[in-house]
C-alpha cells in the first residue's frame, strides 16, 4: 500500500522544450495583453485623472489636503458605517443566493424554473436607484401595500412593532434585492461544476446530505464563494442612487459624501471626492488582499 | 437517487418568488392609480405617446447587445489564459475587474471624454459613430466585474487544464481551443454574464446622457423626472421587456442543435452536464 | 431761424439720428449674431429639466424662433456638475461640451475666479437688477423662487400648515419632508435656511443654518420629519406629505398630478426664502455665437414669459410688469404677491456661513453616522 501510495505520488510531467525563464514568461504575458490594454485604454486611465485629482486643490496645486481630510471624523464614520453595510449585505446576499442557488438548481425542480429565476436574476440584479426605492416604499412604507395589507387584514401594526425601512436594517433588505440574485446568476456555474457522481459516491459511503454538503460540497465551493462574496461587498460599497432615494440624508455612506463634494449643489469639492473615491479604491485593494489569502487557504488541496 | 417531494426546495423558491414580487406588484398598482378614482393604464398609454420610446430602447439594445459581444471576446481568453498560464497574475487581473463597481460614473465617463476629446490623441467624440463606440466600451467596462466573476467561476467548475491536454493532443491550435472546446463549456456563464450586461447596459444613465447619446437611460430619466405615475409604469415595462430579451437570450444560446424551442413543462432534470 | 433754434434743431437732429442709428446698429448687431449663429447650427445645454421652469417649452420656441438644434445634456446634473463639463470639455468640441450653463448664485464667482466663462451682456442687461448680476457681465441671474410647502391633501385631511412653526403640530407625524439631502441639494440647503429664519426671527447667515437644523432635529425627536427625499412619486404615494421645494417646482408638480392627488401650495408665512439662479457661457463653447443668441432670447421679454409660465419668477419680473407685458391670466396662476414680497434673498456670504454649518454639523446632529 505504502509503496503504491508513494509511486502515485511521483508526477509525470509531460518533457517540454527547455526555454529559458524570461522566454516562457513573454508568451504568456501576450495572452492578457488585450485585456490590459483595454483596461488601461478605457479604465485605468480614467481612474488616473481620479488619482491626480486627489492630490491636488482647487487652483490646480499639489497638496495632501484632501487625503488628510479623509482622516476627519465625519469621513472616517461613513468609512465604517459603508464597511459595515456592505459587509452585511454581502453576508445576507451570499447565504441566501447560495440557499436559492441550491434549491433551484439542485433541488429538484423542473427546468423551467430555473430557467425563470436566471431570467428573471438578470434584471433584478440591475434594478437599483429610484425605481428600487419607491417599489419598497410603496410596499413597506408607511403607507405601503403590505404594510397596510397587514393592518386591514391581521390588525399587525409593522412600524408600531419596531420594523422601520428607513433603517440600516431596512436598507440592507432592500439591497438583498438586487444582491441575491447577483449571487444566484454568479454562483449557478459553480454549482453546476459539482458532480453528480461526488454526490453519489457520498451516498454509498454512507453521508447524509448535511454531510456531503459540509465534508464535500462546500470545501469545493468555498473559493467561488469567497469570490461572489467580494463581489458583492464590491456592488454594496459602491451603491449610491438607492440610498439616496431610499433614506435621503439619513446614511452618509460614502459613495453619498462624494456625490456631496461632485454634484456640487451645495459643497464643491471635486478634489476631496477625488480623495475619497481614491479611499474606495483602497479599500477595496485591502479587501481583495483578504479575500485572496482566504483563498490560497480553500484552495490549498487543489492541485 | 430517492425521488421525494422536494419541499424544502419548493419553499425556498416560492419564499425567493414572493420577495422579488411582491415590490413589483406594489409598483405595478401604483402606476395603474394614475386616473383618481379608478384603476386603468393611463399613465402607460401616457409613456406611449412619446415617440421617443422605441427609438431609444432599440438604439439601447443594440449597444448592449454588442457590449456583451465585446465583453465576451475579451474576458473569456482573459479569464482562461490567467487561470492556466499566468496565476501570478490572477490577483490583478480580479483587482482591475473590481475596479468599475468603485470608480463613479460620473468620473470613468469625464475621463473618457478628456483623454478621447475632439482635439486628443485619439479624437473619438469628434464623431457620432466614435462617440458610439465609447458609449459600448463604457458599457464593457461597467458590466466587466460581473462578467469575469460569472466566467471565472464557470472556469473553476470545469477542468481547463485536462481539457486543453486533450485538444491540444488533438492537434488544434489555442485559438481552436478557445472557441471550440472552452466558450461552449462555459456557455452557461457567459449567459450570466451576459444578462448582467444586458440589463446594465440598458437602463445606464449618466455615460449615455454625458456622451449626448439617443439611449433609453437618459429617456427613462426625462420623462419620469418630477412625475409620479408615469416613472412606475416606466419601471415596470422596461423591467418586463429586459425579462422579455433575457428569455429570448437564453432559449437561443442554450439550445442544441434539434432541441425543442419550448422547454417541457414539469420534467425533471434528466441531465444536468 | 434764429441761431438757437438753429442750435436745437441740430442737436434734436443729431439725437434722433443718433437714436436711429443705435437701434439701427441694435438690429444689424442681431441680425449679425442670428447669421452668425444659425452657421454654428446648434446649441449644447446641460442640466435643463423640461419641467424645471417649463425649459422644456423655452427650448423648443428657441429651436421655433431661429431653427437651431439644441443637444440637451444630462438634465439631472447638479451645478457641480455643470462646472466639472466644461472643464473636462475643455479640448472638445464635440457635442458633449456644453455652451451655456444654469447654476446656483454661488457657482457665478466661483466659475469667474476659475476663467471657465465668458462675459456677454445681453441687449436687455440694463433692466436686470443690480445685485443679481456681475458687473463684467461673466455672470447673470435668470430666474427666481421662494420655498414653498406641498401639502397632498388626501393624507393631510385636516386643515393644512400655514407656516414652519405649525410643523410642530403632532397631527403631522411622519408627514414632513425635505427634497434630499441638504449637502447635495440648492432647494434641501434652503429648506433648512428657511426652516431657521423663521425659528431664530429672521438671523441670516451662519445662525439660520444652526437653527434650521435644530428644527429638522426636533421635528425628528417628535417623529413628524421624514428622512425620506420628497419627489412627486413619493408625494403622491403618501410617504412624503408635506414636502418643501421650490414654488415653481411645487406648483408644477400641482398641474401634472391634476388633483391625483389634489394639493395645497402654502408659501410659509415665517420664513420666505428665495433663490436665484444664474446663467453663464462657456470659455469654451464650441458654438459661443447660438449661446449669446440663447442669451438673447432668454432675456427677451418672450424667453422671460416662458419662465414664468413655469411658474418661476424672471429676473426681469418687476421691469415687466411696471410695462405691463406680463398677460393677465399668468399672474392669476401665480400665487398672491403679498408673500413675494416679504422674500429674503440671501446673501453670497451668507450662504456660504451656512452651507459651511451644514457641512460640519448636519450628520452628527442628525445621526447620519
Amino acid at each position: 500500500m505504502t509503496l503504491d501510495a508513494s509511486a502515485t505520488r511521483i508526477e509525470v510531467r509531460a518533457p517540454g522544450p527547455r526555454l529559458p525563464m524570461g522566454r516562457k514568461l513573454t508568451w504568456n504575458w501576450l495572452g492578457v495583453a488585450p485585456f490590459f490594454l483595454f483596461a488601461f485604454l478605457f479604465l485605468i486611465g480614467p481612474v488616473l485623472y481620479l488619482v491626480a485629482g486627489a492630490f491636488q486643490n482647487a487652483d490646480g496645486a499639489f497638496t495632501f489636503d484632501n487625503i488628510i481630510a479623509l482622516g476627519s471624523p465625519n469621513i472616517v464614520a461613513s468609512f465604517s458605517l459603508s464597511i459595515r453595510l456592505s459587509l452585511l449585505s454581502a453576508l445576507m446576499g451570499a447565504v441566501t443566493g447560495l440557499l436559492l442557488a441550491q434549491a433551484v438548481i439542485l433541488g429538484g425542480l423542473p427546468v423551467w424554473v430555473r430557467t425563470a429565476f436566471t431570467t428573471f436574476s438578470g434584471v433584478a440584479s440591475n434594478f437599483a436607484g429610484v425605481p428600487l426605492a419607491f417599489a419598497f416604499i410603496a410596499t413597506l412604507g408607511r403607507l405601503g401595500l403590505v404594510t397596510v395589507l397587514l393592518r386591514d387584514l391581521f390588525g399587525i401594526n409593522l412600524y408600531a412593532s419596531g420594523f422601520n425601512l428607513f433603517s440600516f436594517f431596512g436598507l440592507s433588505l432592500v439591497y438583498l434585492y438586487f444582491q441575491l440574485p447577483l449571487m444566484f446568476l454568479i454562483i449557478a456555474p459553480a454549482l453546476d461544476g459539482l458532480k453528480r457522481e461526488w454526490r453519489e459516491a457520498a451516498e454509498i459511503l454512507g453521508a447524509s446530505r448535511r454531510q456531503y454538503w459540509q465534508l464535500v460540497g462546500l470545501p469545493v465551493l468555498t473559493p467561488t464563494i469567497l469570490g461572489c462574496f467580494l463581489l458583492l461587498f464590491a456592488n454594496a460599497f459602491g451603491t449610491l442612487a438607492t440610498v439616496y432615494a431610499l433614506v435621503g440624508s439619513g446614511f452618509d455612506v460614502v459613495p453619498i459624501v462624494l456625490f456631496q463634494q461632485i454634484r456640487g449643489n451645495v459643497l464643491y469639492n471635486p478634489n476631496l471626492g477625488y480623495a475619497l473615491a481614491l479611499g474606495m479604491v483602497v479599500i477595496m485593494g485591502v479587501s481583495n488582499t483578504l479575500y485572496l489569502l482566504l483563498r490560497n487557504r480553500a484552495e490549498r488541496w487543489q492541485k | 437517487m430517492k425521488t421525494r417531494f422536494p419541499l424544502a426546495a419548493v419553499l425556498t423558491a416560492l419564499f425567493a418568488a414572493s420577495f422579488f414580487i411582491v415590490p413589483l406588484i406594489a409598483t405595478f398598482y401604483f402606476s395603474l392609480k394614475m386616473t383618481r378614482g379608478e384603476l386603468g393604464f393611463a399613465a402607460y398609454a401616457s409613456v406611449f405617446n412619446s415617440a421617443a420610446f422605441l427609438n431609444t430602447i432599440l438604439y439601447s439594445t443594440v449597444a448592449s447587445l454588442i457590449a456583451i459581444l465585446i465583453g465576451a471576446i475579451i474576458i473569456v481568453p482573459t479569464a482562461y489564459w490567467v487561470r492556466l498560464k499566468v496565476p501570478k497574475l490572477r490577483p490583478v487581473v480580479e483587482f482591475v475587474s473590481l475596479l468599475p463597481l468603485i470608480v463613479p460614473p460620473v468620473v470613468l465617463v469625464f475621463g473618457y471624454i478628456r483623454l478621447f476629446g475632439s482635439n486628443s490623441w485619439l479624437p473619438l467624440t469628434a464623431s457620432t459613430f466614435g462617440t458610439d463606440i465609447l458609449l459600448v466600451v463604457g458599457y464593457v467596462v461597467l458590466s466587466m466585474p460581473y462578467m469575469f466573476r460569472a466566467v471565472d467561476n464557470g472556469m473553476a467548475a470545469i477542468d481547463i487544464t485536462t481539457l486543453t491536454e486533450a485538444a491540444e493532443s488533438l492537434g488544434a491550435s489555442r485559438l481552436r481551443t478557445i472557441t471550440a472546446v472552452i466558450f461552449p463549456n462555459v456557455r452557461a456563464a457567459i449567459i450570466s454574464g451576459a444578462f448582467l450586461t444586458f440589463s446594465i447596459s440598458l437602463g445606464e444613465f449618466v455615460l449615455a446622457s454625458l456622451l449626448n447619446r439617443p439611449a433609453f437611460g437618459p429617456y427613462l430619466v426625462q420623462l419620469g423626472q418630477d412625475r409620479a405615475y408615469e416613472p412606475a409604469a416606466l419601471a415596470i415595462m422596461s423591467f418586463g421587456f429586459t425579462w422579455g430579451c433575457m428569455v429570448l437570450m437564453q432559449l437561443f444560446a442554450t439550445r442544441k442543435p434539434g432541441q425543442r424551442w419550448l422547454p417541457r413543462l414539469f420534467t425533471r432534470p434528466a441531465q444536468r452536464s | 431761424m434764429t441761431l438757437n433754434t438753429q442750435k436745437v434743431l441740430m442737436i434734436t437732429t443729431a439725437l434722433a439720428v443718433a437714436a436711429g442709428s443705435a437701434a439701427q446698429a441694435q438690429t444689424a448687431d442681431m441680425d449679425a449674431l442670428i447669421a452668425a449663429a444659425k452657421a454654428e447650427g446648434t446649441l449644447t445645454t446641460i442640466a435643463l429639466p423640461h419641467d424645471w421652469c417649463n425649459y422644456g417649452a423655452v427650448i423648443e420656441g428657441f429651436k421655433a424662433k431661429y431653427g437651431l438644434e439644441v443637444n440637451e445634456l444630462n438634465p439631472n446634473a447638479g451645478s457641480g456638475d455643470e462646472i466639472e463639463a466644461i472643464k473636462a470639455n475643455k479640448d472638445n468640441t464635440g457635442p458633449q461640451a456644453p455652451d451655456v450653463i444654469d447654476v446656483g448664485l454661488s457657482f457665478g464667482p466661483a466659475a469667474k475666479a476659475e476663467g471657465l466663462i465668458q462675459p456677454y451682456k445681453v441687449s436687455t442687461w440694463d433692466s436686470i437688477p443690480e445685485s443679481a448680476k456681475d458687473a463684467e457681465g461673466y455672470w447673470y441671474g435668470d430666474y427666481y423662487g421662494v420655498l414653498a410647502m406641498a401639502v397632498n391633501k388626501d393624507v393631510v385631511t385636516d386643515a393644512s400648515p400655514a407656516s414652519f412653526a405649525d410643523l410642530k403640530d403632532p397631527k403631522y407625524a411622519a408627514m414632513v419632508a425635505i427634497p434630499g439631502d441638504p449637502r447635495t441639494g440648492n432647494s434641501s440647503m434652503m429648506s433648512v435656511y428657511a426652516m431657521g429664519l423663521a425659528a431664530n426671527g429672521g438671523k441670516g447667515g451662519a445662525d439660520a443654518a444652526t437653527a434650521g437644523i435644530a428644527f429638522l432635529k426636533d421635528l425628528k425627536a417628535s417623529g413628524n420629519f421624514v428622512d425620506v427625499g420628497g419627489s412627486a412619486q413619493n408625494f403622491a404615494q403618501g410617504t412624503t406629505p408635506i414636502m418643501m421645494d421650490w414654488d415653481y417646482n411645487v406648483l408644477a408638480m400641482r398641474d401634472k398630478l391634476a388633483g391625483n392627488p389634489p394639493m395645497d401650495v402654502v408659501i410659509p408665512s415665517d420664513g420666505v426664502i428665495a433663490g436665484v439662479y444664474v446663467q453663464a457661457i462657456s470659455a469654451y463653447a464650441p458654438h459661443p455665437n447660438a449661446a449669446k443668441l440663447w442669451m438673447e432670447y432668454l432675456y427677451s421679454d418672450e424667453g422671460q414669459l416662458g419662465w414664468l409660465s413655469g411658474y418661476c419668477h424672471p429676473i426681469r419680473f418687476n421691469d415687466m410688469v411696471a410695462r405691463g407685458v406680463i398677460p393677465a391670466e399668468m399672474m392669476a396662476k401665480l400665487p398672491p404677491a403679498d408673500g413675494y414680497a416679504k422674500a429674503v434673498f440671501p446673501t453670497l456670504d451668507e450662504q456660504g456661513a451656512a452651507k459651511a454649518v451644514v457641512a460640519e454639523t448636519w450628520a452628527t446632529e442628525m445621526g447620519a453616522n
